[in-house]
């Protein structure tokens, strides 16, 4: 029941975009196309899920007080190890994916759940937790890059949906676009919430 | 006093560990990720200067380049090189192909990590196609005179792969020019 729980919370309750705004330079930078969006988000999970994983084995031996450089290093070093082993064994994967890698390193949310979540609770718990928040960021990542891809250049993971004659809406791929469509989605995650 | 010492001590554990890991790692894929990278440049060449055999030259100024010559002439085709500069976030590494009169005939963008969606757009046929057949006087993106049009969003990508391709034609041009009948 509450590993469910755990699961769906970061979907749309505790939505680490919306709701709780974690991990804004990534989901600011990746979002220009559906594509690049879907990648991030996957590597970001993965990551997410190993790094939870490690931190709620190591809750007990860690020192409060230096809890947060140790789980800088254990991020750090699985996003290294990720990489190399991709770069290695994978190489097409990685070729698509290679450049969101280090932008992981920068991302928050993995190391706001490890303080928030994973070394208060049990593995399994973190599992449930890592995958709910990297489902919720991935699917945000994929509705805020729909709205920019679609505005800034008529298509959606590539294949065109607006006609031609369509002229692109530039500022929706540039820096701005992504600040002005975060905003409107939130607004409106605010609304369905007041509603309620 | 003790206790920081030994929380000093706790962390250095956790990275020597972290470090060890990473160190072994890295020793496991290092040279399969070289030998990858190296096969990935001879296809890349072969796809620039179909059918030709590649010979290795040094360039006066320590650049490498190959000269591309005809697998059945044994005549000059062409030259490949690999172009390196710094764009936006990353060095933008491009192999380039030109024919004996020094003109474009493609390039490959083989190494980047700039912006995704923005400056990453570099490696796409749309915009690499814009080389072929450019003499190096006319390298250079629209805003600096050129005839490249530059990436919408990234003109420091742009810029830097016009620019870096430019300056190792001209490059290759005079050393070539220097080495006399070849």
């Amino acid at each position: 029941m509450s590993f469910v729980k755990e699961l769906s919370k970061g979907i749309i309750k505790e939505n680490p975009i919306f709701v709780i705004v974690l991990g804004m330079c990534p989901t600011l930078a990746v979002t220009t196309s559906v594509n690049n969006a879907l990648g991030m988000g996957m590597a970001a999970t993965f990551v997410l899920i190993c790094s939870n994983i490690i931190i709620s084995m190591i809750k007990n031996v860690t020192p409060a007080k230096i809890r947060i450089p140790v789980y800088v290093v254990v991020i750090a070093s699985f996003v290294s190890i990720v990489d190399m082993v991709m770069a290695a064994y994978v190489p097409d994967l990685h070729k698509s994916l290679g450049l969101f890698i280090p932008l992981i390193v920068v991302n928050c949310i993995i190391l706001g759940r490890a303080e928030a979540f994973a070394n208060k609770n049990n593995v399994l718990m973190s599992i449930a937790d890592a995958i709910g928040m990297g489902l919720g960021f991935t699917l945000s990542l994929v509705v805020v890059s729909t709205i920019r891809e679609l505005l800034g250049a008529g298509t959606w993971l590539g294949m065109q949906l607006l006609p031609k004659s369509y002229d692109p809406m530039l500022v929706a791929i540039l820096a701005p676009g992504a600040f002005i469509t975060l905003g409107f989605l939130m607004a409106l995650m605010n609304m369905i919430k007041e509603r309620k | 006093m003790k206790y920081y010492i030994k929380l000093g001590f706790i962390l250095l554990i956790f990275c020597a560990v972290a470090s060890g890991i990473l160190a072994y790692i890295n020793s496991l894929t290092a040279p399969v990720i070289a030998e990858r990278k190296a096969k990935e440049e001879i296809a890349t060449r072969e796809s620039l200067i179909p059918d030709s055999d590649f010979e290795e030259q040094q360039a006066p100024g320590g650049e490498k380049y190959f000269i591309a010559r005809d697998k059945a002439t044994g005549d000059i085709k062409g030259y490949t090189f690999i172009a390196a500069q710094t764009g936006y976030s990353s060095v933008v590494q491009t192999m380039v192909g030109v024919d004996k009169e020094f003109n474009v005939i493609n390039i490959k963008v083989i190494d980047q990590a700039e912006t995704p969606g923005l400056g990453a757009n570099c490696t796409s046929e749309s915009f690499t196609g814009q080389f072929a057949g450019l003499p190096a006087s006319e390298l250079a993106v629209d805003k600096d005179g050129g005839k490249i049009k530059s990436l919408s969003g990234a003109t420091i990508t742009s810029r830097c792969v016009a620019n870096s391709i430019r300056e190792m034609v001209k490059a290759l041009q005079a050393a070539i020019a220097d080495g006399g009948a070849k």
